[in-house]
């Protein structure tokens, strides 16, 4: 009887997890089959998805088109590696600034930064606009990496306040007493042990960033467009070409993927580490 | 080589006195530890001879100069944690050197004298080992060896054993009391335990409740307890104390407690104000002699073994040397040794010195 319950409950999580896994890579399998037929064979009906069909045709077509998916692609590249960067160098800082320095009003603060979060994007996008091109940043990299850290920031550093947090006292004590300097304590001793969760943290940011498509159809014109804008292009007022459009999307998503790939150890880590310690 | 000193040392977190009114001198070169329960306040307090913690007012003082304003690394005092708290992504090597590495000191320098530390601590072979590849026993010898390197004119201890098992733990024991006396350097140990504390110190700090209870030599904390709570705090099993008093009627001097009079020195002086009797198992004697009691309870400990003994109105706790044959139930007669009996003043639970008559 045990034994039985034992292999009914094993089944019924493997099921749902098996489907959790279509429901999550339902989208993506679809964008990749999409991105490798012809226009004709999906607009027909019912869709045409004989797999003979399939070409690579679509992808040869974004690359020449002049909609610039490639200069969005390192655009994008900028603005995301420049946010993820910053934001973990003041978000780090300023989160172990507050989560250890005893500093007056740290809890005011810390509430402060989450209360901007509290804004929907639309509520300030008008006058950011405004400001932006009195001041002329409209079009740069610059404005979309200032706009991206200020919502990115107050997310590294509520993470981040939470691991550091989560680091022993005695561990910085311990570095007190053998002569080092709060910040010396910092670069040798907790930072070094928080390698997962900032690598996370930066991955997730730079993510956020790369993704980002409302503020940067607003602050962006033709120099700064970004990847989610020239494929968001690629739907015309008159047709939408899906198969390129999908073929620029799953280009587009390849540096991400490749990104969680790479650092999966670390990201679950680093995730994980947050949770069971905090 | 340090001596240290705590002048009226208060701290409170918010309106909370955690320690109050603090004194307490410590020479060049002793070996003093602080004991209490939990939350007494020691580790506040050497947290504050640290220089982790202020103190809200009061002085320390070490080598006679006052440290107040000095970080732990000015006060030139090593820690060792209860924790260790080892730097986990360093090996054994770069944990004890990290103190001279942050100092800049020659890469060869540093090598030198880990190699020297870890040769005494018998670390030399794990030196590329990283923490969580120890045996508790070698993070605490780790965390030791960062203490020693440094050299330092005070070595400050926070119940270093706590997380080590008992064999290991008797074990460190001995192995701190060897540093201490090879190193001779002056040295604060905080621990609730009261075995830790007799086996190693030169003085006992008993505290209670944030404050002083007694300082004193192991000897004179054991034997001569300044109040009632230090003579219970010390001793395994406790000290059995009890309510009573002086019967002067006749020739002999006794203790009534109830219905049962114990004979006590008739060379002694029986004070003026009420007080309470104490006796350690040690001067619990069973046998022919006393009053008659039966076994409640037989513990063997191996070398001693433990008897609970009750009678109408009353129990005690007699230490007999090796195994006893005695089984619940039987009958026994009890005596205290005269020279072991312990009296508090009932009101103040201090401990009177009885006078010779």
């Amino acid at each position: 009887m045990r034994a039985f319950k034992k292999t009914a409950t094993r089944l019924i999580i493997r099921m749902t997890l098996a489907a959790f896994t279509v429901l999550a890579l339902g989208p993506v399998i679809w964008a990749v089959v999409t991105s490798l037929l012809p226009l004709t064979a999906l607009t027909s009906r019912p869709p045409d998805l004989n797999p003979l069909n399939m070409t690579l045709e679509n992808y040869r077509l974004v690359f020449d088109s002049s909609r610039g998916l490639f200069s969005g692609l390192i655009n994008s590249f900028i603005i995301a590696f420049f946010t993820s960067a910053v934001g973990l160098v003041i978000g780090s800082t300023a989160a172990y600034a507050l989560a250890r320095l005893n500093l007056p009003g740290s809890n005011k603060i810390l509430m402060m930064i989450l209360a901007t979060q509290m804004f929907p994007g639309i509520v300030i996008a008008i006058p950011l606009f405004l400001v932006m091109s009195r001041i002329g940043l409209i079009d740069t990299h610059f404005a979309l990496i200032v706009v991206y850290l200020s919502f990115i920031l107050p997310i590294v550093i509520w993470i981040l306040k939470g691991f550091f947090e989560s680091v022993p006292l005695e561990l910085e004590r311990a570095a007190a007493v053998d002569g080092a300097t709060p910040f010396q304590t910092f670069r040798y001793i907790v930072l070094p042990i928080s390698l997962p969760p900032l690598f996370a943290t930066g991955v997730f940011a730079f993510i956020e960033a790369w993704n980002e498509f409302f503020f940067a159809i607003i602050l962006t014109r033709i120099h700064v467009k970004t990847a989610s804008i020239a494929i968001a292009e690629f739907s015309g007022q008159y047709q939408t070409l899906y198969g390129q459009m999908l073929a620029s999307a799953v280009l587009a998503s390849i540096p991400v993927v490749a990104l969680a790939i790479i650092f999966r150890k670390f990201i679950l880590e680093g995730f994980v580490e947050g949770a069971v310690k905090a | 080589m340090a001596t240290l000193e705590l002048v009226n040392v208060i701290k409170k977190f918010g309106d909370f006195t955690v320690v109050n009114n603090f004194n307490l001198r410590v020479e060049d070169g002793e070996f003093v530890t602080l004991l209490g329960p939990s939350g007494c306040g020691k580790t506040t307090l050497l947290n504050a001879i640290a220089g982790l913690e202020d103190v809200t007012s009061g002085e320390i003082k070490i080598n006679g100069k006052t440290v107040n304003d000095l970080g732990p690394f000015e006060r030139d005092v090593a820690m060792v944690f209860q924790n260790y708290a080892l730097y986990p992504h360093m090996t054994v090597e770069e944990n004890i050197g990290f103190s001279l590495q942050l100092r800049k000191r020659s890469k060869n320098e540093i090598q030198e004298k880990v190699r020297k530390v870890a040769e005494m601590l018998e670390l030399d072979k794990l030196l590329h080992r990283l923490p969580r590849e120890l045996s508790g026993g070698q993070q605490q010898r780790v965390s030791i060896g960062r203490a020693v390197i440094r050299e330092p004119s005070i070595f400050l201890f926070d119940e270093p054993f706590s997380n080590l098992d008992a064999a290991l733990r008797v074990k460190t024991r001995g192995e701190i009391k060897e540093l201490h006396q090879r190193l001779g350097v002056t040295s604060v140990f905080v621990t609730h335990d009261q075995e830790e504390a007799l086996s190693l110190s030169d003085h006992i700090a008993v505290l209670r409740a944030g404050q002083l209870e007694q300082y004193g030599t192991p000897e004179d904390i054991y034997s001569k307890p300044a109040t009632k709570y230090v003579a219970r705090f010390i001793g395994n099993p406790q000290i059995d104390i009890f309510v009573g008093e002086f019967e002067t009627g006749g020739e002999k001097l006794s203790y009534r407690i109830g219905e049962l009079s114990i004979p006590v020195s008739s060379t002694i002086k029986p004070p003026r104000q009420a007080v309470d009797m104490g006796v350690r198992p040690e001067f619990v004697l069973l046998g022919e002699k006393g009053f008659p009691a039966s076994v409640r309870l037989v513990q063997p400990v191996g070398p001693f073994t433990y008897v609970t003994v009750e009678w109408q109105g009353g129990t005690v706790t007699a230490r007999v040397s090796g195994v006893s044959h005695l089984q619940p139930k039987e009958k026994v007669h009890v005596k205290f040794a005269e020279e072991g009996l312990l009296f508090f003043n009932r009101e103040n639970k201090k401990r009177i010195d009885i006078e010779e008559r």
